[in-house]
């Protein structure tokens, strides 16, 4: 989902106090929606999670509460995984859908994996904005149109990472706040960015056992903050920050949305590199005095 | 010497200790005059009122002597566990073992309340990125570091999954300052789908077999971590053995909730009531002592129901309360506006309700980790909320919120249109912050209206 902010006052829980405006966007962007038969929601933040009790309340829609373990060194976190897809299966077969054959779920993996390779083999070739809005996209419907993408030059300023909470659709102004400002992002690590892609699917496995593949990619490679232990963010963050030679962070998260906030810190401290904390309201972009502050921040790193 | 039932000041209790010591009152070892925690830093107790009875004095010292039993228990050898956010089930296994003790480090948050802030415990949160935004469990972080709270624990466990994002991020902060954790998961208790098998909760609620039996398989797992710290396995006869104990403290509160919540003349005020409630989340470190202490408060409230004495005016509203209150002067906050408490859910209904006997221990205590109210759906808690209001006979509703909690965002709407809806009575949302003196005007008004609101609901 890359929902829009939700206007103020709008939420369909009552009261907005303390209400995450990204789980907020969520939901007004759920409700709105006139021809949506179902939506799935995952439990992979509380308030994520009591969101889905909201619209199943609210909205004439069939919702299911996907549990993703947020535990996950245990074959018992993975097995809950395994069969919240298979219950998550059932739920669709339930609203119409068919299961599909082990050689069509392989099929539909190929698909995924070479659209996936696309989308990720286009960094480079589009600018900086232009790939994290493609993820973002591709990770909404699974489609991507490069095509209508123009080439963008590769970027010389100095290379930062976003990292945090996952971008609202009038968030992306951030990229080009950053490439005025002499710099550019390297490296989308929000959650509407590269970061939760799955890992790739191998594909000489997929035909054996296509179920197993899957399960592998998605669970076997979630270096988010909600997992507990976290420390597997921290490694992937690592390693891409090497590998793409960062040289600052740009930290977002939403307020009230304790997961990534409370990560902010200490990343400040883990890290070697300067650290720049966004805490972001309801407005739908950037305000002035963050832009600023952007600015600011990326030519310190010039 | 009158022993008529008054809620005193500390000042009052200086001369009633003496009263009481003079009568021959008989105290346990960690008993005392209150004035002395006082000195200890627990300056709070300066603004409440509690209730003059001796087995309230017991109550009191019993809860504010924790940390001494602490470090009594780790000098005698015992290991100790710090069981985080699963709010009453690792304790259970814990005690089945004599080598083991556990305690409740979340229960820090009431630490900033007690010591009127000066402990600095929100400032070190404060410093470690973990700021007001969050719930004032966040105090946890400043105990761990400056390990004058409670000592630190052999092992740490905590539950997470379906659980509030501020305990499990402020717990992972703790995993991240080099704190290693037992983590495990509980899943989103969810209603059974149609092909799957129902298996009947404690509580009233629902689950769908294949939910109990992975966190079965998660206590398994705590289980090995705890046998590993005792030194020696818990069979099955252990554990039963520690579930029949759990009950006997459960059984006591189940008992004092009703004489205390359906009395005509209110026996116990709220704010005893409310500490009494915690011990079944992990018995204040001294499974035995629980019992005494409760069985004490239950003779004290049955003497009293006999004698016809008691609190408060037959004028006064009848409250559920929902969520527990950062600063314990709340609760005497609500009786001054003229209420009184019948019926809680202060997040643990579960830690309340008996485990089943009858099942393996394991399985058992499977299915009370899942009655959790906070891991299902809100509407589900909000129904068992209605099914208590009828049963204690409340006439208003008062939900406190966690100020920076994640469930407290939605869950007060839900829960309150839920009971408007099904029981037609008043609800009133409040929110109470550890310190609550610089908003009591507005907090008195909000209980003001609620308890008029009320009362003209009666004409």
């Amino acid at each position: 989902m890359l929902p829009l902010a939700a206007e103020t006052g709008g939420h369909i829980g009552g009261a907005a106090i303390g209400v995450c405006p990204y789980a907020r966007a969520c939901v007004h962007e759920v409700a709105s929606q006139k021809d949506a038969d179902a939506v799935v929601f995952t439990t992979t933040c509380d308030q994520m999670r009591r969101s889905a009790e909201l619209i199943a309340r609210s909205c004439n829609v069939s919702v299911f509460l996907f549990h993703v373990p947020a535990t996950w060194q245990t074959n018992a976190a993975h097995g809950l995984y395994a069969d919240e897809l298979r219950r998550l299966g059932r739920f669709l077969v339930r609203l119409g859908g068919s299961a599909p054959s082990r050689d069509e779920l392989a099929r539909v993996m190929r698909e995924f994996e070479t659209a996936r390779s696309a989308v990720c083999e286009a960094r480079g070739r589009l600018s900086a904005r232009q790939f994290s809005q493609a993820i973002a996209d591709f990770q909404r419907d699974g489609k991507v149109n490069l095509e209508s993408l123009e080439s963008a030059p590769v970027p010389r300023g100095v290379p930062v990472a976003l990292v945090g909470s996952p971008l609202l659709r009038g968030h992306f102004d951030v990229f080009d706040v950053v490439e005025k400002a002499g710099g550019h992002i390297a490296l989308d690590a929000t959650t509407s960015g590269e970061r939760p892609l799955p890992a790739p699917f191998d594909r000489r496995e997929i035909g054996d056992d296509p179920f197993t593949v899957l399960v592998s990619g998605y669970f076997g490679n979630i270096p988010d903050a909600f997992r507990r232990p976290n420390s597997e963010l921290y490694v992937w963050l690592k390693h891409k920050i090497a590998e793409r030679d960062i040289r600052g962070i740009i930290f977002r998260h939403y307020t009230w949305c304790d997961l990534w906030h409370a990560e902010a810190q200490r990343m400040k401290e883990s890290s070697d590199l300067p650290l720049f904390v966004m805490a972001i309201g309801d407005e739908e972009g950037l305000d002035g005095h963050t832009v600023s502050r952007i600015q600011s921040f990326v030519e310190i790193l010039r | 010497m009158k022993d008529t039932p008054r809620q005193i000041t500390l000042d009052e209790w200086d001369a009633r200790y003496e009263v009481l010591r003079a009568a021959g009152m008989s105290e346990a070892a960690y008993g005392g005059p209150l004035r002395r925690h006082v000195k200890d830093g627990d300056l709070r107790l300066l603004k409440l009122r509690c209730d003059n009875s001796a087995a309230s004095l017991r109550l009191w010292n019993f809860l504010l002597t924790e940390e001494d039993r602490l470090h009594e228990a780790r000098a005698a050898g015992k290991k100790i566990v710090g069981a985080m956010k699963d709010l009453g089930t690792v304790p259970v296994i814990a005690y089945s073992s004599p080598n083991l003790v556990a305690f409740y480090p979340d229960g820090a948050w009431w630490i900033p309340c007690v010591e009127e802030l000066n402990a600095g415990l929100l400032r070190i949160a404060d410093s470690l990125g973990v700021d007001e935004s969050f719930c004032p469990v966040r105090a946890m972080l400043g105990a761990f570091l400056t390990q004058e709270h409670f000592p630190i624990p052999d092992l740490l466990t905590c539950s997470v999954g379906a659980t509030c994002d501020d305990f499990s991020t402020i717990a992972q902060r703790l995993n991240g300052l080099g704190y290693p954790i037992l983590w495990w998961e509980i899943p989103n208790r969810r209603w059974p789908d149609p092909d799957e098998l129902a298996v009947s909760l404690p509580g009233g609620f629902c689950a769908p077999r294949p939910q109990v039996d992975f966190v079965k398989s998660e206590l398994e797992r705590v289980r090995e971590g705890l046998e590993t710290l005792a030194g020696e396995p818990f069979d099955a006869a252990a554990l039963s053995a520690g579930i029949k104990k759990a009950n006997q403290v459960r059984r006591l509160l189940a008992e004092l909730r009703r004489l205390v919540f359906t009395a005509e003349i209110c026996p116990l005020p709220a704010l005893e009531m409310l500490i009494a409630e915690m011990f079944a989340i992990h018995f204040c470190s001294d499974q035995n002592e629980t019992i005494a202490v409760l069985q004490d408060l239950l003779d004290e409230v049955k003497n009293r129901i006999q004698a016809n004495q008691g609190f408060f005016s037959g004028e006064t509203v009848r409250v559920f309360w929902v969520n527990p209150v950062a600063d314990l002067r709340a609760m005497n906050l609500l009786e001054e506006c003229g209420g009184r408490i019948c019926g809680t859910d202060y997040l643990f209904s579960h830690a309340l309700d008996e485990i089943p006997e009858d099942l393996p221990p394991v399985e058992a205590l499977a299915r009370m980790a899942l009655s959790d109210p906070m891991v299902g759906p809100a509407a589900d808690r909000a129904e068992r909320i209605c099914k208590d209001i009828r049963s204690f006979g409340a006439e208003a509703l008062v939900f406190s919120r966690v100020p920076g909690a994640s469930h407290c965002a939605t869950e007060g709407k839900v829960i309150c249109d839920v009971v408007q809806s099904k029981l037609g009575i008043p609800t009133a949302e409040i929110e109470v912050p550890p310190i609550s003196d610089s908003l009591r005007p507005t907090l008195r008004s909000r209980l003001e209206a609620l308890i008029e609101t009320t009362k003209d609901q009666r004409k």
